[in-house]
């Protein structure tokens, strides 16, 4: 082609006033920014060995020392576990075994125990389930919320979804559904057994639920008394509970919806096995541990049943450190994946000096 | 135009077959095992750091949502071979938006609108503010990242694919040399062409057959056209720098 054209007018770069022809006006050619012809500055990262090996080096020496100081710090937890079902004859509660949500009076049994290792900082007093089942899909959904959080039209119209636990005896059920309905209703008590002497040890129950729970979540129905058994009138209490809401505790901060206990009842745990916070033990002060070693007696009202479903129940104490409850898992889960980075590291070094490192510029067809 | 083989492994699909589809599924499947698996473990019949509750439905949620996000992401980083300030945006934007998204459903404001469809208040602030939580979060992207990174720098240090010689070897490349000069370029165009350029070209087929006059004034806008749509090509090949005449 014997075509001669302008270098300048190319080099510029400036799209042609002429473009296709027939054509008016605009030239179809992208500008010629950095990001139109594809030229912006990048960073193109290969997985060389210089890049991977450290960082593998570098994971393992990172992780191996958390491991150590979760497991440490979970091993270094103090607690205590009494599984009170009764199935065993032997234990204290085995009379109370298939006692039925109604029974009068109801069946009480103590269990003694010693602790061996005092409990130095506040104590933290549970209930555990196992085998209940809280994250089955129609328990979960059977909640209605916007009853919970006090608004009145739904409190004398619960939502489909609290069915069957919507309405009984014609009333409305407040609260509605099955979480509400199975709600753990144990009593314990612990004491402590000094030479013949029973001293009981308090129990604090404010401050076991979320605050966001407490305060956002959960609201009593409003209205203009502060009498709370005439904010319920019209409702019901639910089928499997001995008392209504708005008995559930004698101070009004504590009573109705925003009941802690309930309230933690009422998020619903994840596995089949869990523990929900049922009292503080708080510290007194600083000289004394917040429980001595010793003997001490737990009084068990048994009202919740739980042999039909092979349930179990137990009373927990336990302290609490930076990373939550007792549990090696995650302490030995780091150790293991930083030995494994560790490991793996080291084979790829080898492997890498071995075989690996050719030199790749000659290989390439053009 | 370099490289012209790369474009064999396309052709023969050797980037998408049966074989690399149950590889992908079976690295998905382990990946949902350890998304499952290890916040299971972490949060089995414990509580958390203020003793309340931990392992509730709604936090394991909001946990293991949080790792699939941050590990998917961070698979999608690894795949990225050419990081421009567009990807770094996307990728880092989209785990923002995440984070955005989830305590903007778990706030008490949306709450107080809508309590039946947005339960999780206050969720996304009592769980992430736990330590156990986020170590539990980088246990799983780490588990799950790890085999990645090291079937691909075996394969890569073992059996380099083509794509991989040329990468490393633009980079060897650019270590030693600056940016290659544009000027130096055009002014080799205007006497070398690709004949590939031009075989998309008209030629002057119309205009002979067209029977038009050669006078001076026809020919000039004839060839001026044709001169002007030449060098459009051309300019079009021109920001590619590896295109060879």
């Amino acid at each position: 082609m014997a075509v001669n054209y302008n270098a300048k007018e190319e080099a510029d770069g400036h799209p042609s006033g002429v473009g296709v022809p027939g054509g008016a006006g605009k030239s179809r050619k992208p500008d010629n920014t950095a990001f139109k012809q594809q030229r912006l500055p990048a960073w193109q990262p290969i997985l060389t060995a210089g890049t991977v090996l450290p960082a593998f080096f570098i994971i393992g020496l990172i992780f191996i020392p958390i491991g150590i100081g979760i497991f440490v710090t979970s091993n270094n937890i103090r607690e205590y576990e009494i599984d009170y079902t009764g199935t065993d004859s032997s234990s204290p509660c085995n009379k109370c075994l298939n006692v039925s949500w109604n029974s009068t009076p109801p069946c009480t049994c103590t269990i003694n125990f010693t602790l061996d290792q005092p409990f130095e900082t506040n104590v933290f007093m549970y209930y555990g389930l196992s085998n209940f089942y809280q994250n089955h899909r129609r328990y979960v959904k059977s909640r209605d919320d916007s009853q919970l959080n006090g608004d009145n039209s739904s409190l004398l119209n619960p939502s489909k979804e609290c069915e069957p636990y919507s309405t009984s005896e014609g009333k409305p059920i407040a609260p509605c559904g099955a979480i509400a309905n199975s709600m753990f209703n144990d009593t314990l008590e612990l004491f402590r057994i000094d030479n013949e002497t029973r001293t009981p040890i308090t129990l604090n129950k404010k401050g076991i639920a979320w605050w966001t729970d407490k305060n956002v979540k959960f609201r009593n129905p409003s209205g203009n008394t502060n009498n709370l058994t005439a904010l319920f009138q019209g409702t019901t209490k639910p089928v499997n509970w001995p008392k209504p809401v708005y008995m559930l505790d004698s101070e009004t901060d504590n009573n109705g919806f925003i009941n802690e206990d309930f309230i933690v009842w009422m998020r619903t745990a994840a596995l089949p096995t869990f523990r929900k916070l049922y009292r503080l033990i708080e510290r007194k002060n600083n000289l004394q541990p917040t429980l001595q070693a010793g003997k001490y007696s737990l009084d068990i009202t048994y009202n919740y049943p739980v042999h039909s479903f092979d349930g179990r129940k137990r009373m927990i104490l336990s302290t609490i450190s930076w990373m939550g409850g007792k549990n090696p898992f995650l302490g030995i889960a780091y150790i293991t994946v930083g030995s494994i980075c560790f490991f793996l590291g080291v084979v790829l070094l080898v492997i890498h000096h071995k075989y690996g490192n050719r030199n790749t510029s000659a290989d390439i067809p053009n | 135009m370099d490289y012209a083989k790369l474009y064999e492994p396309g052709q023969l699909n050797l980037l998408f077959n049966k074989r690399k589809f149950f590889i992908c599924i079976a690295h998905g499947v382990y990946t949902s095992f350890a998304l499952f698996f290890i916040p299971y473990g972490a949060f089995y019949n414990t509580a958390g750091e203020d003793g309340k509750h931990i392992a509730d439905y709604q936090s394991f949620a909001v946990t293991v949502a949080t790792s699939l996000v941050i590990v998917v992401s961070v698979q999608i980083a690894l795949d990225t071979s050419y990081w421009t300030a567009i990807n770094r945006f996307f990728i880092l934007g989209s785990i923002a938006v995440y984070f955005a998204i989830l305590f903007a459903m778990h706030s008490d404001g949306i709450f107080v609108i809508f309590p039946n469809h947005f339960p999780f208040v206050g969720n996304a602030r009592n769980s992430l503010s736990q330590i156990s939580v986020w170590l539990v979060i980088l246990l799983t992207t780490v588990i799950s990242v790890m085999p990645v990174i090291t079937f691909r720098f075996l394969k890569e240090d073992l059996n380099p694919t083509l794509i991989d010689q040329v990468r490393k070897l633009q980079k060897a490349r650019r270590k030693q040399k600056p940016l290659q000069n544009y000027m130096c370029q055009v002014s080799r165009r205007s006497s070398r062409r690709s004949a590939y350029a031009f075989s998309h070209q008209e030629g002057f087929g119309e205009l002979i057959t067209s029977g038009k006059n050669m006078t001076m004034h026809n020919s000039i806008s004839w060839i001026e056209n044709l001169r002007k749509k030449t060098a459009e090509t051309v300019n079009s090949f021109r920001s590619d720098r590896t295109v060879k005449l």
